[in-house]
C-alpha cells in the first residue's frame, strides 16, 4: 500500500517535471509552434505563377500575358531596313533611313484573363482586331504546368492592289488564331510552344499555286539576366509546301533574337530579324529575308501599361 | 483511486496545454509606403499565426504573393522586382511574447514580442510592439511595425528611375480560435 503511493506520488512528479521541463525548454516549443504553422499554412501552396513574360510581345509572337482588367497597353514596334547586303551598307546607314514596317496596337483588357486589341501595320496597311484569352494559368504548385492563351485575329487590308480579285471585299480579310503553351522553368527562364493556324482569303503574295491555309509553329523563349533584362530568340516555321517549293521567291523561315529591358511599366525591347514584317498575318505568309544574305535589321518594341482602374483610394487603415 | 488520481491529473495537464494554443488563418497583414509617384499599399488576409498564451510563443507566416496591390503591375514588381517571392514565397516572425497575459480575464494586453522577422530571405532579430485584446474568451492581436528595405537586402533595380520608399509600415491583425489537435 504505502509502496504504490509512493509509486503513484512518484510518477507524478517525473509527469509534472517532464511536462515543466518542456515549458522552459525554448527550443522544443518554439518547434511545436513552427510545425503548427507551417501545417496551417500548407494548404494553400497553389498561386498561379506570375509574370512569365514581362510583355504581351516578345520579337515575333505574343507571349501567353493578356494585359490586366482596366489597363491599356500601348505598343510602338519598328522594323529597319536591311542592315547589310544590296539594300544595306553605309549608303543606307545601315538600314536605319529605311523602315520595313512599323506597328501601332493597343491592347485592353476587359477582364483579367481576357484582352482586346487592335493595331496597324504599315506593311500591307493592315489593320487587325483580336482577342486573347488566358484559358490555363501554370501554378505553383505543378498541378497546372504550363500556361495556355488562345489569339483570335481578323486582318483588313483596306486598300486597293492591282488585281481584280482583290475588289471583293471578303478577300481583303484574313483570319488567324493562335494557341500558346507557356511554362516559366524559374524566375529567369520562360519558353513557349505556339501552333498556329493562318487563313489568307487571297493567297498572299498573290501568286498562282499559293495557299490560302498555312499552319505554323511558333517557339520562343525569355533568359533573364538580371531582374530587369533578359536576352529573348523567337522562331516560327510555316507548315506550307508551296513555301518550301519556291524558287523565285524564296522564302525563309522568319526567326529573331533581342535583349528586353524593363523600367517599371515600360518595355523596350531592341532586337535583329530577318522578318520585314511585325504582324504573323504577314511574316509567316511572305518572309523572303536570309540573314546570309544580310537580310536582317534592327527592330525594336516599346510598350507601355496605363492603369486605367479608378483613382487609387487606399487600402492601409 | 490514486491511478484515477494520476489520469486526471495527465488529462488535466493534457487538456490546459491544448487551451493554451490559438490559431488563426486569416490573419490580416497590410503594408503601405509613401512614395514620390504613388503610394504602395497593399493587402493580404491570408496570413497564419500561432500563439501560445503559457509560453508566450508567437509565430506568424505570410506568403508574399497573397498581397493584394490595386494595380496588377506594382503587384507583378512587386514580386519579381523587389521580393523575389518566386525565390522567398513567405515573410515570417518566430518570437516570443515577454510580457504575461491571462486569458480568463477581459482586457488589452500591450506586449513585446523578441524574435527573428524574415523577409526576403534575411533574417532579423527584432523585439516588436502589439497588443493582444481578450474578450470572453477571444484572443485577438494588433502589431504595427517598419521594415526598412535594406536591412532585408530588398535592392531596387538601378534602372527604375521611380523613387520607392526604403522604409514600408506593417500592419498586421489576427483573431485566434483555440487550436484541437484534428484527431482528438
Amino acid at each position: 500500500m504505502k509502496f504504490h503511493q509512493k509509486a503513484v506520488f512518484l510518477a507524478a512528479f517525473v509527469l509534472l517535471g517532464l511536462t515543466g521541463y518542456a515549458q522552459t525548454k525554448v527550443t522544443r516549443d518554439s518547434s511545436a509552434t513552427d510545425s503548427l504553422l507551417n501545417s496551417l499554412s500548407a494548404d494553400d501552396k497553389a498561386d498561379p505563377v506570375l509574370a512569365t513574360f514581362k510583355s504581351t510581345r516578345l520579337i515575333l509572337t505574343e507571349t501567353s500575358e493578356t494585359i490586366k482588367k482596366n489597363n491599356l497597353n500601348f505598343l510602338v514596334i519598328h522594323r529597319f531596313g536591311d542592315i547589310a547586303g544590296a539594300d544595306g551598307g553605309g549608303k543606307t546607314l545601315w538600314g536605319l533611313d529605311n523602315s520595313s514596317d512599323i506597328y501601332i496596337d493597343f491592347e485592353y483588357g476587359l477582364t483579367n484573363n481576357l484582352d482586346i486589341d487592335f493595331g496597324r501595320s504599315k506593311y500591307e496597311q493592315l489593320l487587325e482586331l483580336g482577342l486573347k484569352y488566358a484559358l490555363l494559368r501554370q501554378t505553383s504548385d505543378d498541378k497546372i504546368p504550363i500556361a495556355l492563351t488562345v489569339i483570335g485575329k481578323t486582318g483588313l487590308k483596306p486598300y486597293s492592289v492591282a488585281t481584280n480579285v482583290y475588289d471583293d471585299y471578303t478577300n481583303r480579310l484574313n483570319y488567324f488564331v493562335q494557341a500558346i503553351f507557356a511554362r516559366k522553368f524559374s524566375s529567369r527562364l520562360s519558353l513557349q510552344i505556339a501552333p498556329s493556324f493562318l487563313r489568307n482569303n487571297l493567297p498572299y503574295p498573290y501568286i498562282v499555286g499559293n495557299e490560302k491555309n498555312i499552319f505554323s509553329l511558333s517557339a520562343a523563349g525569355r533568359f533573364k539576366i538580371t531582374k530587369c533584362m533578359g536576352i529573348v530568340v523567337d522562331y516560327a516555321h510555316p507548315f506550307s509546301s508551296f513555301r518550301d517549293k519556291s524558287n523565285s521567291p524564296k522564302f525563309y523561315d522568319p526567326s529573331g533574337v533581342g535583349i528586353e529591358v524593363e523600367t517599371g511599366g515600360h518595355v523596350f525591347t531592341l532586337n535583329l530579324t530577318n522578318a520585314q514584317a511585325i504582324s504573323p498575318i504577314n511574316y509567316l505568309a511572305d518572309t523572303q529575308a536570309k540573314w546570309t544574305k544580310g537580310q536582317y535589321r534592327i527592330g525594336f518594341t516599346i510598350t507601355r501599361v496605363f492603369d486605367l482602374n479608378r483613382k487609387h483610394k487606399g487600402t492601409f487603415k | 483511486m490514486k491511478y484515477l488520481a494520476l489520469i486526471l491529473l495527465v488529462w488535466f495537464k493534457t487538456n490546459q496545454t491544448s487551451q493554451e494554443t490559438y490559431v488563426c488563418k486569416n490573419a490580416k497583414i497590410s503594408i503601405y509606403s509613401k512614395a514620390p509617384l504613388e503610394d504602395i499599399d497593399a493587402v493580404s488576409t491570408k496570413g497564419t499565426s500561432v500563439l501560445n498564451t503559457a509560453t508566450g510563443d508567437v509565430a506568424f507566416s505570410i506568403p508574399i504573393k497573397s498581397l493584394t496591390f490595386e494595380k496588377s503591375l506594382m503587384q507583378e514588381h512587386f514580386n519579381e522586382n523587389y521580393m523575389e517571392s518566386d525565390k522567398y514565397p513567405n515573410a515570417t516572425f518566430k518570437g516570443k511574447i515577454q510580457d504575461k497575459i491571462d486569458v480568463s480575464k477581459n482586457g488589452v494586453y500591450p506586449v513585446t514580442a523578441a524574435g527573428v522577422l524574415e523577409v526576403h530571405g534575411v533574417k532579423q532579430n527584432r523585439s516588436i510592439p502589439g497588443k493582444i485584446v481578450v474578450n470572453n474568451g477571444v484572443v485577438s492581436l494588433a502589431s504595427e511595425f517598419n521594415v526598412q528595405c535594406k536591412d532585408h537586402q530588398i535592392e531596387i533595380p538601378q534602372i527604375v528611375f521611380k523613387k520607392i520608399a526604403e522604409t514600408i509600415q506593417v500592419k498586421v491583425a489576427a483573431t485566434y480560435a483555440s487550436y484541437k489537435k484534428p484527431n482528438s
